[in-house]
């Protein structure tokens, strides 16, 4: 079939050794100190499964942001320690009094990987283009005055290309304007306290893309070197969709630092965490934990902390991930999913679920599920800690065990047992750890409470779309920070305001209470806002519409010799902060 | 899949007598590996009764011992990844491979057996329909079938054993539509037919004892082949639901641990691959006591 | 050898598999548009988003006007886009897959004959002595054990304990490295794919081999002196090799959905992986993509079995 079968007829006659693989560490070897930097700056890491997307405008994954936050840049970015720093602007802008307009300055030395230079247009092009593509991250710039105008827009592809090339009013905000080649001018409709952790959102709709190279394949520009251009330190040389991709550091790059790797390597071929540390073990790799695999599974994470040769290299990070179980907490004719625990049976199935809450000992499932290591408990609220708006370690009532009381409250609200009959919790497989969180969570209930609950696997997307439908009674919940300010938490889950509109939100918890709250610290800057969102948490502790579960940790495996690589509770490490020492 | 192409190898039999049965039962003692075969089963289908009434520990019940530890005293064959204990789930296991193992055979005999004698005695279209379409299903890959099917009906028992009958039914009817064309040109069958009796009577008062032992043959190589195929679709994440464990989920549950507690992986593998084997020798044991031909 | 006739039969054929191919696919594509979910979902894209990407994939129109666009685009070579990787088009990659997964098909099938074959030959000619009984045992194991479990063990051995005991001098490396797996990477695949198989195929050599030694020419053959060796070689095993030719066809079926499991367990690229991670993603159009590369390789495979059969057995004429 290929000339490759001959030679793998001679192998089998020479035998399986031949095609055992002679492994050596590279070829600098023993006498060399490791101060040096290796003469080889590639680096190697797998991600798991293939880019969904790498175009701003519609990315909505974390480890496609990961990649691209290294092709692309924004007028403001994250350093390493969460701040907002000046990207391709010269300075953080300060809101002007009434908090709604921000003057952005431009830096004049910028260039995109193919010498186009970067000017105030770029800006206004991929803005207006993100907002009227509407792919998940276009609310970030939903402050924006005109933006909701823009939203409407249902032209796609080239026909939207040839609108944003005219300026059309349809998909133009009209709070985005240009003074000058380098300045950008941005009036919000209402104040917004988080609008530049927003814009600032790696790799997503804040960042700028080239029109030049961006009309050429208006929806697909990305997945071809030739056209997939951006300002930032590395481009794209290579890709093979499913197999592998290639990116260099841009030679006489604007920015700082200069990257000292000339090449990045991602494989894209294995799937598997576990095929993937063997391989980094074996030497292929020098980094996994990158591009979606910093859930490592537990079982090797617990090995390689116990092999004192590998342990080093094992990072553990807290990410910014809370994963809690949700009762359906709405039931109406678009969300069908009934069950005891909505909120028009008032006190009783308050109690329902503060019961199913207090039966859980979450201090075990940690220990059980995560070994304590790849997860800690979610005591302190929605928010985990190391993000603005934590309650502070054991001041969540809900991450309370008290079996004795669930049993309590269980009996005085349904003392026949009939209306727990027949739960179903649904959870979806492909994060590791949902179903044993999920088994466990099944336990717990039949074992204190006496309640049998039966739990169903759904694939992903189809569990999301669903739960956002109201359809299943009790769910895995859980939600990652896009950015550094509580407006995330409350925006996107619960409530009708903004991120929910469709009351499509998992649970359909809402109340004129917090909705009128909601928007008033929405629309504070944030040091004045940090007490009200305190107050949304405390609203939902109060009608207990959540099961704190646990705050999640990244685990990583780097290699001793690989400097700069590493993550915070964001996002990892820039490609150009890393360096490749000789080994 | 390894056993039913096996199976599938095999070639039909001529009819027994049925004076033969107590002759193949002196032949299949006398065969020990086979016999072991049957002590293991017997041992197996106590077990999985066993379980619907006693288990050392509830076999979903957490954390009854540290995760992923070993085998001890406690708990023999050690503790799986939530700390539950192995053994009880390898014995309630035991229940799920035996109910997908028979059950699908039962389907299987109860879809195969009646379109085999039909398309084998009457022949003409509705033969050359069947032969068709059994064809058909050869052509196409039958774990992809069968993955598809769960996928579209939805991971459950019954949807399970629905799945691998559809992948399996024409090994059955392919058999049987052989024996009933061998058969019905016998002299005893033109003598039914000569004095009157009905197609059905035929088919199942005549043509059916006669087949029996092919039959069975091939009903006992379709266990495994089903067990095999249930492992396969837990396997891949498409099996029975939890908590209800399956030897085929809970060695992939195992392979992420495998280098920190390979037991987790071995106890249902070493389970899954003994009853494979037993009903194994017992098909290979059957075929040798009730077809005469091939006897060494 | 190749006459007029079988070419004509290959062209034949060569419609017949195309048919196939549509047949399944279109099987595939309607069942597959029924289920509920979609790759297009996620926490952060719903409402009118999640319409405009409808449109973009062409969900939004009625299912038979998706289904006629789809074999149009078909027969064009065209499978669509992926769902889950925006703007990827399925074409290439299923190809390239389908090499991928043949490559390792291929090689396990080699292994299966070339393994299965020896064996076989080794326990008939030792017919009755221990030789044989543990052969014959060792071939019900074989083809007893799960091959995922055989991968599994294997992957243990020889990637993990043996990196570990020779201090990373000698292992088995684990993935794939090109566009096509080094000889390194393919052999430990191939034999969990293959193992069971060759099991079988023992079996079915011994049988027939027996078969074959109790004939007239065989007798005759030794009590002329013929070596033994060569009576073994020359004469039994030719005719020994027909029943194991009459069960390729379900073997390299076997082979190809054993694909399913032993690609994902090695991480090989090939359609097996594509398989189980298309359909956990629910990214329909690889999923569809994907049953149409599978179609094509059984027929493809099938075919080549059949010219085997010219090749092998001269009287065979279509």
């Amino acid at each position: 079939m290929t000339p490759m079968s001959l030679r793998i007829l001679k192998a089998l006659a020479v035998g399986g050794v031949t095609s055992l693989v002679l492994g050596a560490c590279g070829g600098g070897g023993g006498g060399n100190t490791n101060t040096g930097l290796a003469s080889n700056q590639t680096l190697t890491f797998p991600i798991l499964g293939d880019f969904g997307t790498l175009d701003p405008a519609i990315a909505d994954a974390e480890t496609d942001t990961e990649i691209s936050q290294n092709m692309f840049d924004g007028l403001v970015k994250f350093d390493n320690n969460l701040n907002v720093v000046p990207d391709l602007a010269t300075a953080v802008p300060t809101p002007s009094a009434d908090g709604l307009t921000y003057i952005f300055k431009l830096r004049s030395d910028v260039t995109f990987s193919n010498s186009d230079k970067f000017t105030s247009k770029d800006v206004l092009y991929s803005w207006n283009r993100a907002a009227a593509m509407q792919g998940a991250y276009a609310t970030n710039l939903s402050g924006i005055d005109g933006y909701s105008t823009v939203a409407k827009n249902t032209v796609s592809g080239s026909a939207l290309e040839a609108l944003l090339e005219k300026n059309d009013p349809s998909v133009t905000m009209s709070g985005l304007t240009a003074p000058d080649p380098y300045t950008v001018q941005v009036k919000l409709s209402s104040p917004a306290g988080w609008f530049l952790t927003a814009i600032g959102l790696e790799g997503t709709t804040g960042y700028i893309v080239d029109e030049n190279a961006v009309k050429q394949n208006f929806d697909n520009w990305w997945s071809n070197p030739a056209t997939a251009i951006g300002t930032g330190p590395f481009k794209m040389t290579a890709y093979t969709p499913k197999q592998s991709a290639d990116f260099a550091a841009v030679a006489n790059w604007w920015g700082s630092p200069k990257p000292t790797l000339t090449k990045v390597h991602l494989d894209i071929s294995v799937n598997d965490a576990s095929t993937a540390i063997t391989k980094y073990e074996q030497g292929g790799y020098d980094i996994v934990g990158y591009g979606g695999y910093s859930n490592l599974p537990v079982a090797d994470v617990l090995r390689i902390k116990g092999t004192s040769s590998e342990s080093s290299q094992l990072i553990l990070h807290p990410k910014v991930r809370t994963y809690w179980a949700s009762f359906n907490m709405v039931s109406d004719s678009s969300r069908l999913a009934k069950g005891p625990f909505t909120l028009d049976q008032g006190q009783s199935a308050h109690d329902l679920r503060l019961a199913f809450d207090l039966a859980v000992d979450k201090a075990k499932l940690v220990q059980t599920v995560c070994q304590g290591i790849v997860c800690t408990q979610a005591t302190g609220g929605l928010i985990p800690p190391s993000l603005i708006g934590y309650m502070g370690d054991n001041n969540d009532p809900l991450a309370k065990y008290d079996p004795a009381q669930a049993k309590t409250l269980l009996n005085s609200a349904d003392p026949n047992h009939t209306k727990t009959a027949n739960l179903t919790y649904t959870y979806d497989p492909e994060n590791a750890l949902n179903k044993p969180t999920a088994e466990f969570l099944q336990s717990q209930w039949q074992d204190n409470l006496g309640v049998h609950v039966n739990i169903a696997p759904v694939s992903h997307s189809q569990f999301i779309q669903a739960r956002l439908k109201g359809a299943y009674v009790l769910s895995r919940d859980g939600w990652q920070a896009d950015y550094n300010h509580p407006q995330d938490w409350f925006d996107n889950l619960w409530g009708s305001a903004v991120g929910c509109p469709d009351s499509g939100c998992t649970t359909g918890y809402t109340t004129p209470a917090y909705d009128a709250l909601l928007k008033k610290a929405d629309s504070e800057p944030l040091d004045a806002a940090k007490a009200d969102y305190a107050q949304l948490n405390q609203m939902l502790i109060n009608d207990v519409v959540y099961i704190p579960l646990y705050y999640s940790v990244g685990a990583f495996l780097i290699k001793p010799y690989v400097k700069g690589a590493g993550t915070n509770a964001f996002f990892d490490h820039y490609w150009n902060e890393i360096q490749i020492m000789s080994h | 899949m390894a056993a039913t192409a096996a199976a599938v190898v095999h070639r039909p039999a001529a009819p027994e007598q049925a004076s033969l049965w107590s002759d193949a039962w002196r032949r299949l003692r006398r065969n020990r590996l086979a016999l072991a075969g049957v002590i293991y089963l017997t041992f197996l289908v106590a077990v999985a009764v066993l379980a619907l009434f006693y288990t050392p520990y509830r076999m979903s019940e957490v954390g009854v011992t540290l995760p992923y530890s070993g085998p001890n005293a406690h708990h023999w064959l050690g503790a799986d990844y939530l700390g539950r204990d192995i053994l009880s789930r390898i014995m309630v296991g035991a229940q799920i491979s035996l109910v997908v193992g028979v059950g699908t055979q039962v389907v299987v005999i109860a879809v195969g057996v009646p379109i085999g004698l039909m398309a084998g005695y009457f022949r003409g279209w509705f033969d050359q329909g069947v032969s068709f379409i059994i064809n058909l299903f050869y052509g196409i890959p039958d774990l992809l079938v069968a993955l598809i099917l769960v996928f579209l009906l939805g991971p459950s028992l019954t949807n399970i054993i629905i799945a691998i009958a559809v992948t399996r039914w024409m090994d059955m009817a392919r058999l049987v539509r052989g024996q009933a064309l061998a058969l019905r040109e016998r002299e005893f069958i033109e003598a039914a037919r000569a004095s009157g009796a009905k197609p059905f009577k035929i088919l199942f008062g005549h043509i059916l004892p006669n087949s029996l032992g092919p039959i069975i043959v091939q009903a006992t190589f379709g266990v495994p082949a089903a067990i095999l195929f249930e492992a396969f679709l837990s396997f891949l994440g498409l099996g029975v639901p939890p908590p209800q464990p399956s030897w085929g989920s809970m060695a992939a549950d195992g392979i992420a641990a495998i280098r920190i507690a390979p037991h987790i992986v071995i106890a249902p593998s070493i389970a899954l691959s003994l009853t494979l084997m037993a009903f194994n020798f017992l098909g290979d044991g059957l075929r040798d006591a009730l077809d005469p031909r091939q006897r060494r | 050898m190749f006459t007029r006739g079988t070419l004509i039969y290959i062209g034949q054929r060569l419609i017949l598999i195309l048919l196939a191919v549509v047949g399944v696919s279109s099987l595939v594509f309607l069942a597959i548009h029924r289920l509920p979910g979609s790759a297009l979902f996620s926490e952060h894209l719903h409402g009118q988003q999640f319409q405009l990407l409808l449109h973009h994939y062409g969900l939004d129109k009625p299912l038979w006007q998706q289904y006629l666009n789809f074999i149009i685009g078909m027969l064009h070579g065209n499978l669509g886009e992926s769902l889950v990787n925006r703007g990827v088009a399925i074409t290439p990659i299923v190809v390239r897959e389908m090499s991928v997964s043949a490559e390792v098909g291929l090689f396990a099938l080699i292994f299966t004959i070339g393994l299965g074959m020896l064996l076989g030959i080794v326990a008939a000619v030792r017919q009755n002595t221990w030789v044989d009984y543990v052969l014959s045992t060792t071939s019900v194991i074989g083809y007893s054990m799960p091959n995922f479990v055989i991968a599994t063990f294997l992957i243990l051995i020889f990637a993990v304990w043996m990196d570990n005991f020779t201090q990373h001098t000698f292992y088995f490396q684990i993935g794939w490295s090109g566009r096509y797996g080094t000889i390194g990477e393919i052999w430990l695949p191939a034999f969990a794919l293959g193992f069971p198989y060759a099991s079988i195929v023992a079996r079915l050599t011994r049988a027939s081999m027996l078969e074959v030694i109790r004939q007239d020419y065989i007798r005759t053959a030794r009590a002329k002196g013929v070596r033994e060796i060569v009576i073994m070689v020359r004469h039994a095993l030719p005719n020994a090799l027909i029943p194991v030719i009459t069960i390729l066809g379900p073997l390299v079926i076997g082979i190809i959905t054993g694909g399913v499991v032993i690609e994902n367990i090695f991480g090989i690229p090939g359609l097996g992986k594509e398989f189980a991670t298309s359909i956990l993603n629910r990214d329909y159009n690889i999923v569809v993509g994907v049953f149409t590369g599978y179609a094509v390789l059984v027929g493809l495979a099938n075919l080549g079995v059949d010219l085997l059969y010219v090749v092998i057995d001269p009287r065979i004429r279509y």
